[in-house]
């Protein structure tokens, strides 16, 4: 049964989702603040976290943030601020997904399941393909290993993906050095399973480059080709699969 | 003349078990904001209609959503008068809301 965690000051908040979600077949816990998110994490594994931005003890931004530098957890972030700036600027902290207060239930529930679904995806994958079981991807000095989608640097290091960034930048290393349009990239990594912005995928460009360590005005890997889209322009090499 | 005539409002049977306690706390906070009011208490209203603004829809109750944004806008602005306003509409609709659980699917 997956585990999701409400972070949210209102009680009332928390009472609704966490009922809803356990209705439909979640375990839910509920956390008021900072202190408390980080005190369920310690206690357990959490499958998603369902993020309000205005927290009494810190910028849900800043904890949204510093999860995605520490975990692959999705977030959704469920949040008053529902400015289309607030959606972008949640979405290049690192959220998987944003929905605006006044929010209905249902269409929480249905993002829930599609961001399970999606950052899933290569897991599920890995099950019905045998031929992937081993997949491992070489670029550039860094290694993508397919089953633990663990990113490597160069110097060895892990580096922390969320799963729209995973399935990124595995797009990216099954395409590279051909020009992959926004709409194509979307197909790919978001499945257009609900609304997505195609400024969401410059985001998550943008944040797929510092993951890799990119300069983003002159990057090296993940190039712009102006009208067109991006390029992965480097030399991969598969291994295993 | 105040108007007595009840606003039936149907909302989903799934939240039956939860609305009731839902509806007393909004009943007590509009009795703490006639107090806010004439302290002056501008910030505390404005988080009471922030939070009604948030919640109410997901609760089956749009009004309180659109009466809490309300709230919310009046006491950025620091209007006594719309807040008044805000705080009588309030307290009005919850007196005259009569909720009727339905199975039908609401969107």
């Amino acid at each position: 049964m997956d585990h999701i965690l409400i972070v949210d000051d209102d009680p009332d908040i928390c009472v609704l989702v966490s009922r809803f979600l356990e209705k439909n077949g979640f375990r839910a816990s509920t956390a008021e603040d900072g202190n408390g998110l980080q005190a369920v994490l310690k206690r357990g594994v959490v499958d998603l976290i369902v993020l309000d931005l205005m927290l009494p003890d810190e910028d849900g931004l800043v904890l949204c943030r510093n999860l995605r530098a520490t975990s692959n957890i999705p977030v959704i972030i469920l949040s008053a601020r529902g400015e289309d700036l607030d959606r972008i600027i949640g979405l290049e902290m690192g959220a998987d997904d944003y929905l605006s207060k006044p929010f209905h239930p249902r269409e929480l529930l249905a993002r829930v399941r599609s961001v399970l679904r999606r950052t899933r995806q290569p897991v599920v994958a890995e099950t019905v393909s045998a031929t992937e079981k081993d997949l491992v991807y070489h670029f550039a000095g860094w290694r993508l290993d397919v089953p633990t989608r663990q990113l490597y640097s160069p110097q060895g290091e892990k580096v922390f993906l969320s799963g729209s960034e995973f399935a990124m930048l595995r797009t990216f290393l099954d395409f590279p050095n051909q020009i992959l349009s926004r709409e194509q990239l979307l197909e790919h990594v978001h499945n257009r399973e609900h609304e997505t912005y195609e400024r969401t995928i410059d985001m998550q460009v943008s944040r797929l480059r510092r993951r890799l360590c990119e300069d983003s005005k002159t990057p090296t890997l993940i190039k712009t080709v102006r009208s067109a889209g991006y390029v992965l322009s480097v030399r991969v090499v598969k291994e295993g699969g | 003349m105040e108007n007595h005539e009840p606003i039936l409002v149907p909302v989903d049977r799934s939240l039956a078990e939860i609305l009731p306690a839902y509806l007393v706390n909004r009943r007590e906070d509009a009795a703490r904001l006639a107090g806010l009011l004439e302290r002056g208490e501008f910030e505390t209203m404005r988080v009471l209609g922030h939070r009604m603004r948030g919640s109410g829809a997901g609760y089956g109750l749009d009004a309180i959503s659109r009466l809490g944004e309300r709230l919310e806008k009046a006491a950025r602005s620091g209007s006594q008068a719309d807040l008044a306003a805000s705080v009588a509409d309030l307290d009005a609709f919850l007196r005259r809301l009569v909720v009727v659980y339905t199975d039908d699917e609401i969107i």
